[in-house]
């Protein structure tokens, strides 16, 4: 089967549809140019690496963003109000003791707005299935190996909350500013699938 | 009944397909699929938890044999269709 | 008033072994098993009901619940934490010292 001839196929039945729902005035074609001009523009793991950033610079803040992220987040520009409704951010924090990683098992929920758009292996049925059952392996194929006393929580999002992980800030890092702070942190850091 | 898309804890899916440096979409189709849903729900055809159940209703095989994006278009073209958003026609 | 929540934090729960035919958000591994309230997290239309279109979906009480890995899967270390409808759950027995 050619991949190109199947991907050439299935845009010609979305451009199809697009037309038709333009036609008939359900949607503009604007308005879907503004959807992803803002998802493109505005979601990025930059957001909740600053999060992260401020939360290790000031206790004040990651007590708050601990507590109520959805109260919290404000203080940096940021809300989770930039989907359908208003969702709840639960973040979850990392320590010696206990490793966080998230997970949708039922489709795909994820903070996009904090995050960015979902990387394809979290959609993935692979993910999905095994982090539930054996944490440990996958978190192996992304090469972090965690010490045998470290508790893995993972977090399957089956409702209304959005999950983000606060990642251990790293050692040796006593110098940095808030900003050099944030750049150390990855997209995988927040899902929990890198230690930072 | 347990649907296709409720795949904690089974096995024989494989390990994990890591893309280093993944664009947000593959193709111009995927995006426009993405907007295409976002704005059909934020125009009140149909919920998320509408199009969630649209996508969990399609045949397992088909399911698993289609790309994150195709089960979009599929659970969106059943919806409209269902929801007769165009018309009988 | 908002009705009072059916389960507090640390309280044992069950999930019930219901298969219903729609959407539901419980899922498969989870259900029949016991886990432990962590929080409230206040009260969202059930997911059940919205799928349906229903234009009065109920609003429940959904919690985050926390199940030990060798409770659902008869091994491992690690806890794994799900998010579940008040209905979905019925109070359990507490463990006996």
């Amino acid at each position: 089967m050619s991949g190109e001839h199947a991907s050439s196929t299935v845009a010609v039945r979305v451009r199809r549809l697009e037309e038709r729902l333009v036609a008939a005035g359900v949607v503009g074609d604007d308005q879907l140019d503004a959807i992803l001009t803002k998802l493109l523009n505005g979601a990025s793991p930059v957001n909740g690496a600053r999060v992260t950033a401020r939360a290790w610079t000031d206790p004040g803040f990651k007590e708050r963003l601990l507590a109520d992220a959805n109260t919290a987040l404000p203080e940096l520009g940021l809300s989770m109000t930039g989907g359908i409704q208003e969702q709840r951010l639960k973040v979850v924090e990392n320590t010696t003791e206990v490793h966080n990683v998230l997970v949708c098992t039922l489709c795909s929920c994820y903070p996009i707005g904090l995050l960015g758009p979902s990387p394809s292996w979290y959609k993935s049925e692979a993910y999905r299935s095994r982090v539930v059952r054996d944490p440990r392996s996958v978190l192996a194929e992304f090469g972090l190996e965690l010490p045998d006393d470290v508790t893995v929580t993972v977090w399957d999002s089956s409702a209304e909350s959005r999950y983000m992980v606060l990642p251990r800030r790293p050692d040796g890092t006593d110098g940095l500013g808030e900003e050099e702070l944030a750049r150390l942190v990855t997209r995988e850091g927040l899902i929990g699938t890198a230690a930072v | 009944m347990s649907r296709v898309n409720d795949v904690g804890g089974q096995t024989g899916f494989g390990a994990l397909r890591i893309e280093a440096g993944e664009p947000p979409f593959h193709a111009d189709w995927e995006a426009r699929v993405y907007a295409l849903n976002m704005a059909l729900v934020r125009g009140g055809v149909y919920t998320l938890d509408e199009f969630r159940d649209a996508v969990e209703r399609m045949a397992p095989a088909e399911y698993l044999a289609a790309s994150y994006y195709e089960r979009w278009l599929h659970a969106i073209e059943t919806l409209v269709a269902e929801r007769k958003v165009l018309g009988d026609a | 008033m908002p009705e009072p929540a059916a389960f507090a934090a640390g309280q044992r729960v069950r999930v019930r072994a219901a298969d219903p035919d729609g959407h539901t958000r419980a899922p498969r591994y989870v259900r029949g098993h016991t886990g432990r309230v962590v929080e409230s997290q206040g009260r969202w239309p059930l997911a059940d009901d919205r799928a349906t279109g229903a234009a009065e979906p109920r609003v429940e009480t959904v919690y985050t619940v926390a199940f030990p890995a060798r409770e659902l899967w008869g091994e491992g270390t690690h806890e794994v934490t799900v998010d579940l409808w008040e209905s979905y759950l019925e109070q359990a027995a507490e463990e006996r010292a």
